[in-house]
């Protein structure tokens, strides 16, 4: 299941089989759960800055509020396709979008799209100097310091500068 | 036949010393870092890379008769700066030095005793990687690969004539560099300059003898070694993760004392904060991430509970959701 999740985050599953996977993610829980944490990761992976949980659940509930577009159907298509198909697809694709962003142009190309990715996780910077203060109170019991001594501490040193 | 099996028996228990053998020595190595690292006067130029970052510091060490004394200080973008004394922590803030963590009076963390070196032989497979050039010196690399995903491989090269630190790396389980250390330049003994102590801002350092330190009054958040029981406990630890210390400890900008449990694994450190939740809207779930350390925090059971580690995002998650009240 979670080989399936990633292996479909990354685009590498078959159409059908992404069908059927985003089906049992839009029934199951549990499936939902293991979607959103990997997103998560992705997320994370892909960006280093302070990340909100429910990026996911977000952008669905933001879909879910845009007005529907009526565009005229291929003759003969299959209406039996649910709508929650269609949603689960188009959220796939906008967390897609995000994170193909992200990775792929700075934010001065497309000041639009920065600006939105500033609505889904706004910088905090109480966030930042609190995640600073865990840091610190953290490091002097980490073995690491022990090792390599205040070089461990840069991690702090970098974070100041960002934070404030 | 039978001696063909006898001589089979043997060249696998050859092979089993011979990895036996390997281990000690890498943990051997691990000993002399730790000792070196505080023994060595030393100061250099460094590079801390971590996510697409590259950052070059300036770290300068000493032995005097009052203690250990370390200055780290950024060499790129604005001027930042780490002070460490005798467990005490100052950091550049706001155009002065601000205290940012003291544990006086407190013995530092032990240096790797042996519990700690059991717990890392029994977690990760050690391999002796050859000798490498780092910073004009030789040195030893070392590696330290998890048993499980639960954790980030450690790869280290050590100086093989001083026993310090030249380089380290943190690796996923797929070999993607998590975030490394390394110094460029590097000057071991000798001359170096401790005039910026006297200089200093900080009265604790002009006083250089370390014999004063009573006597100086400070704000800052002050860790006491109060261990408690506080009835928190993390139901599903990795494999290998002991606890370390749970306390009481005031916190830089809470108001509340806030209770800290650390684990570790010889390598990796996992602190869990608990404190009450004052329903303060900025305290938003998440997960922050800064080269391998990982944090993740959320509001559970009417209080904030903060996971922090030198572990994959996943094992902080993991770590968080066993987080549970006994009694």
């Amino acid at each position: 299941m979670n080989m399936e999740i990633s292996a479909l985050m990354d685009g590498e599953l078959l159409e059908d089989e992404s069908e059927k996977l985003l089906d049992h993610i839009g029934r199951v829980d549990e499936g939902r759960k293991d979607w959103e944490m990997y997103h998560l990761i992705g997320d994370v992976l892909h960006q280093p800055d302070h990340i909100h949980c429910d990026l996911s659940a977000k952008v669905r509930v933001r879909l879910q509020d845009e007005p529907v577009v009526f565009a005229p159907r291929k003759r003969g298509g299959n209406h039996k396709f649910s709508a929650v198909a269609l949603s689960a697809a188009a959220s796939l694709a906008a967390v897609g979008m995000v994170v193909w962003m992200s990775q792929q142009i700075g934010s001065e190309a497309f000041p639009q799209m920065a600006m939105q990715q500033n609505l889904l996780h706004p910088a905090n910077v109480k966030i930042q100097s609190k995640s600073n203060d865990y840091l610190m109170a953290h490091q002097e019991f980490s073995p690491s310091t022990d090792m390599n001594g205040g070089a461990s501490y840069i991690r702090m040193v970098n974070y100041e500068s960002e934070g404030r | 036949m039978r001696l063909l099996a006898l001589l089979g028996g043997l060249v696998l228990v050859v092979a089993a010393d011979a990895y036996a053998g390997e281990k000690q020595s890498c943990l051997d190595w691990l000993k002399t870092v730790a000792f070196a690292a505080h023994q060595t006067d030393y100061t250099g130029v460094f590079i801390y890379q971590y996510d697409n970052r590259v950052e070059t510091s300036r770290i300068t060490h000493f032995v005097e008769a009052g203690g250990e004394y370390e200055k780290v200080e950024s060499l790129d973008g604005p001027k930042r700066e780490i002070v460490r004394h005798h467990g005490q922590v100052w950091s550049y803030h706001n155009h002065k030095m601000v205290e940012i963590d003291s544990h006086k009076g407190q013995s530092k963390f032990p240096s790797l005793l042996p519990s700690q070196l059991s717990l890392l032989g029994s977690n990760y497979q050690a391999k002796l990687a050859g000798i490498e050039r780092i910073a004009g010196y030789d040195a030893q690399a070392i590696v330290f690969q998890p048993k499980d995903s639960l954790r980030y491989t450690r790869k280290f090269w050590v100086h093989t004539d001083s026993g310090l630190l030249l380089k380290a790396a943190v690796l996923t389980d797929k070999n993607q560099v998590v975030e490394q250390y390394a110094f460029s330049q590097l000057q071991i003994g000798g001359k170096i300059d401790r005039s910026w102590l006297m200089k200093s801002a900080i009265p604790e350092l002009r006083s250089k003898s370390g014999h004063h330190h009573g006597s100086i009054s400070s704000s800052s958040p002050r860790v006491h070694a109060g261990t408690i029981n506080s009835g928190w406990v993390a139901a599903s630890m990795p494999v290998g993760f002991k606890k370390i210390m749970e306390m009481q400890r005031p916190m830089h900008g809470n108001h509340a004392p806030v209770i800290q449990i650390v684990f570790s694994d010889g390598f990796s450190a996992v602190s869990i904060f608990i404190e009450p939740d004052d329903g303060d809207e900025d305290d938003v779930e998440g997960l922050y991430s800064r080269g391998a350390v990982n944090i993740f925090h959320k509001v559970a059971y009417g209080h904030l509970i903060t996971v922090v580690g030198e572990v994959p995002p996943l094992t902080v998650m993991r770590i968080f959701d066993s987080v549970r009240h006994n009694g």
